[in-house]
C-alpha cells in the first residue's frame, strides 16, 4: 500500500500533474508515511525519471519545465512536515551566467533540477563578472560553482573566470562545472573545468559525482 | 558559363541548380568588418567583398525601440518586452510583454505598415537591386512569441498546460510577420530568410509532435506568402535538427541554413538525404575554425563543404551562424577567397 502511494507520487511528478501530486502527498501523510520517505522514495524517483526521459530524448523542455514546477510545488507543500535535522541537503551549489551574457533559461532549468534533487542552490543571476564569482566563492561555503555561457561570443569568459579564481587563490576551494549551448567537453578540458554538463540532467548527475563519497 | 549577377547566382542555387559559381552571403559583426575595411559603410563592405546577397535584419533595421534606461542599456522592444544589451551588443529580453490573459486581451500589435521600418530596405534596394540579392530577414514566430511575449519558461509551460495561449500569441506575431514580409517583397526583397532556432546543440526545444503543432505551421504560412509573390525563402535554425528535418522541408522552404556543425550536423549527410528537395546553406564552422583555426584550415574546410554539398548546385556557402565578433578577420577573408578559388562550376577540388 505504501509502495502504491509512493509509486503514484512518482508517476504524478513524471506527468507534471501538480494537483495530483499534492493530493497524493496528502494521502501519503494521512496514511502515516514519513515526510522524508515521501520526498526520497516518492518525489525524488519521479524527478529522476523525468531526467532520464529528457536524457533519452523522450522529454523536451516543455515536459521538463512542467515536471520541475510540479516538483517545486510538491517540495513546498511537504516542507512544513519535513524534519529539518534528518533532511540534509545533498550539497551547496552556486551558479551564474558569465559577463556579457544575459541568457538564463539554461541556468534556470539546471537550478530547478538541482533543487528538485536535493541541492541548496544560490543563483547569482546573469551577466556576472569574474570578480563577482570570486567574491561569491570567497564568501560562501559552496561545493560547486556552475558557470553558464549561452553564446559562442561569451564562451571565452568561462576561461577568464577560472583564471580569476586561480589568481585569487580560490580555485582549490571549489569544483567548477560549465555548461551552455556552445560549450563542449573538449572546451571544458581545455580551460581546466572539473566537469561539463551537456544538459540539466547531466548537470545533476555530474554534480553528484564531484562530491566526495560518503563512507 | 556566362557570369551571373549575385542575385541570379543566389536564386539559381535556391532553385537547386548550378550557378556559375557557389554563392556566398553572411551576417557580419561591425568589429570584423572594420578590421577588414576600416571606416566603410556596410554597403561598401558588401561591395568590397563582392557578396552575392545583403541581409536586412528585422531586429536591427526595422523594429522600433524605446530607450528605458540608457546607463544599463535597456530598451523596450516593439512587442513590449524589456531588452538588455550586453557588451557584445546582443539584445536579450529580461522582462516580457505578456504576464496575464488581461495583458493579452488588451494587446495591440505594432504597426507593420509604419513606413519608418522600411527606410534602410529602400536604400538597399535602390543601391543593389538587380545586382545582389536583397534578403529580407524576419524573426520566427516561435522566437518572438517565446522571447518577447511570454518568456521561455512560460511559453514552454503553456505548450503543455495552455495551448490556446500559445496559439493566440503565435497568431499575433504571424499576422505581423506576414504583413511585414509582404511589404518587404513589394519594396523589392528578392529572398526571405527566417531566423529563430528550433533546436539546441544536443536536443530540440520541443518534441517533433509539438514542433509540428506549434512551430512549423507558422513557417508554412510565411512560405506560402513568399511563394505567392514568387520569392524563395530560407529557414535558419541552429542545433541538431535531424528529428525535424522532414517537418521543415515539408513546409516548402527553398533553403535551410546553417546545418550546424557544432551540433553534429553533417552537410554531406544532409545533401544525400535532402539535396533533391532543398538548397543547403552552410556550414563553415564559426564556433571553432573561423575563430581559432589557421587560414589553411579555413581553406580546407571550405573545400570539404564543397566536396560534400556543392555538386549539382543547390548550395550556398555561408558560415555556420554568422561572422560574429570572435571570428578572426583574416579567416573570414580566407573563407571568401577560398569560395572564389574553388567555387566555379564545374567544381574541381583536386
Amino acid at each position: 500500500m505504501v509502495e502504491d502511494v509512493l509509486g503514484n507520487l512518482s508517476v504524478a511528478v513524471v506527468e507534471g500533474d501538480t494537483a495530483q501530486t499534492i493530493a497524493t502527498i496528502d494521502v501519503a501523510l494521512k496514511e502515516g508515511i514519513q515526510p522524508n520517505d515521501i520526498l526520497t522514495m516518492g518525489l525524488f524517483p519521479g524527478i529522476r525519471k523525468v531526467g532520464e526521459l529528457f536524457n533519452a530524448g523522450e522529454y523536451y523542455l516543455p515536459e521538463l519545465i512542467v515536471s520541475g514546477k510540479t516538483m517545486q510545488a510538491a517540495v513546498n507543500h511537504l516542507n512544513p512536515f519535513i524534519d529539518k535535522k534528518s533532511s540534509q541537503k545533498v550539497g551547496k551549489y552556486v551558479i551564474g551566467t558569465v559577463t556579457g551574457d544575459v541568457h538564463d533559461i539554461g541556468k534556470n532549468i539546471v537550478i530547478m533540477m538541482l533543487r528538485s534533487n536535493g541541492w541548496e542552490v544560490t543563483d547569482l543571476g546573469v551577466d556576472i563578472a569574474p570578480e563577482q564569482f570570486c567574491e561569491a566563492v570567497k564568501a560562501g561555503d559552496f561545493d560547486i560553482l556552475g558557470l553558464s555561457a549561452l553564446l559562442t561570443t561569451t564562451m571565452h569568459v568561462l576561461d577568464e573566470t577560472i583564471k580569476a579564481l586561480e589568481d585569487a587563490k580560490l580555485r582549490d576551494r571549489i569544483k567548477i562545472m560549465i555548461g551552455g549551448a556552445p560549450v563542449t567537453q573538449k572546451y571544458a578540458d581545455k580551460i581546466g573545468a572539473d566537469a561539463y554538463g551537456r544538459d540539466a540532467w547531466e548537470a545533476v548527475t555530474k554534480a553528484e559525482a564531484l562530491l566526495p563519497r560518503k563512507s | 558559363m556566362t557570369k551571373l549577377s549575385g542575385v541570379e547566382r543566389m536564386l539559381k542555387a535556391l532553385s537547386r541548380q548550378e550557378p556559375d559559381r557557389v554563392p556566398h552571403f553572411d551576417v557580419h559583426n561591425k568589429k570584423v568588418r572594420e578590421a577588414i575595411l576600416p571606416d566603410a559603410s556596410y554597403e561598401e563592405f558588401v561591395e568590397h567583398m563582392d557578396l552575392d546577397g545583403i541581409m536586412v535584419l528585422d531586429k536591427v533595421n526595422a523594429w522600433s525601440y524605446e530607450v528605458v534606461d540608457e546607463s544599463k542599456n535597456i530598451k523596450r522592444d516593439q512587442w513590449g518586452a524589456l531588452v538588455r544589451y550586453t557588451a557584445e551588443d546582443l539584445g536579450v529580453p529580461i522582462q516580457f510583454a505578456i504576464h496575464s490573459q488581461r495583458d493579452l486581451d488588451g494587446y495591440s500589435m505594432p504597426d507593420p505598415d509604419d513606413p519608418k521600418r522600411y527606410k534602410w530596405l529602400q536604400e538597399v534596394v535602390k543601391r543593389f537591386k538587380g545586382e545582389r540579392a536583397i534578403m529580407a530577414h524576419a524573426t520566427d514566430v516561435f522566437d518572438i512569441a517565446k522571447e518577447s511575449f511570454l518568456g521561455d519558461e512560460a511559453y514552454f509551460e503553456a505548450i503543455v498546460n495552455n495551448p490556446e495561449l500559445v496559439d493566440h500569441v503565435n497568431k499575433i506575431v504571424l499576422d505581423y510577420n506576414l504583413r511585414y514580409l509582404k511589404n518587404c517583397i513589394e519594396i523589392g526583397a528578392d529572398i526571405v530568410l527566417i531566423s529563430g532556432d528550433y533546436a539546441m546543440t544536443h536536443s530540440l526545444f520541443v518534441s517533433p509532435k509539438h514542433t509540428a503543432r506549434f512551430l512549423t505551421p507558422s513557417l508554412a504560412r510565411m512560405v506560402e506568402l513568399a511563394h505567392s509573390l514568387n520569392v524563395p525563402i530560407i529557414k535558419h535554425t541552429d542545433g541538431n535538427i535531424w528529428k525535424i528535418f522532414d517537418l521543415i522541408v515539408d513546409t516548402g522552404v527553398d533553403g535551410i541554413h546553417p546545418i550546424d556543425p557544432m551540433a553534429g550536423m553533417d552537410i554531406g549527410e544532409a545533401k544525400q538525404k535532402y539535396g533533391q528537395k532543398i538548397c543547403l546553406c552552410g556550414n563553415i564552422n564559426c564556433g571553432e575554425t573561423l575563430c581559432w583555426g589557421t587560414v589553411d584550415q579555413v581553406r580546407k574546410e571550405v573545400k570539404e563543404c564543397f566536396r560534400k554539398a556543392a555538386h549539382g548546385g543547390g548550395y550556398i556557402c555561408v558560415s555556420s551562424n554568422s561572422i560574429h565578433s570572435g571570428v578572426k578577420p583574416e579567416n573570414y577573408v580566407a573563407m571568401v577567397k577560398a569560395i572564389r578559388d574553388y567555387g566555379n562550376y564545374p567544381i574541381q577540388l583536386d
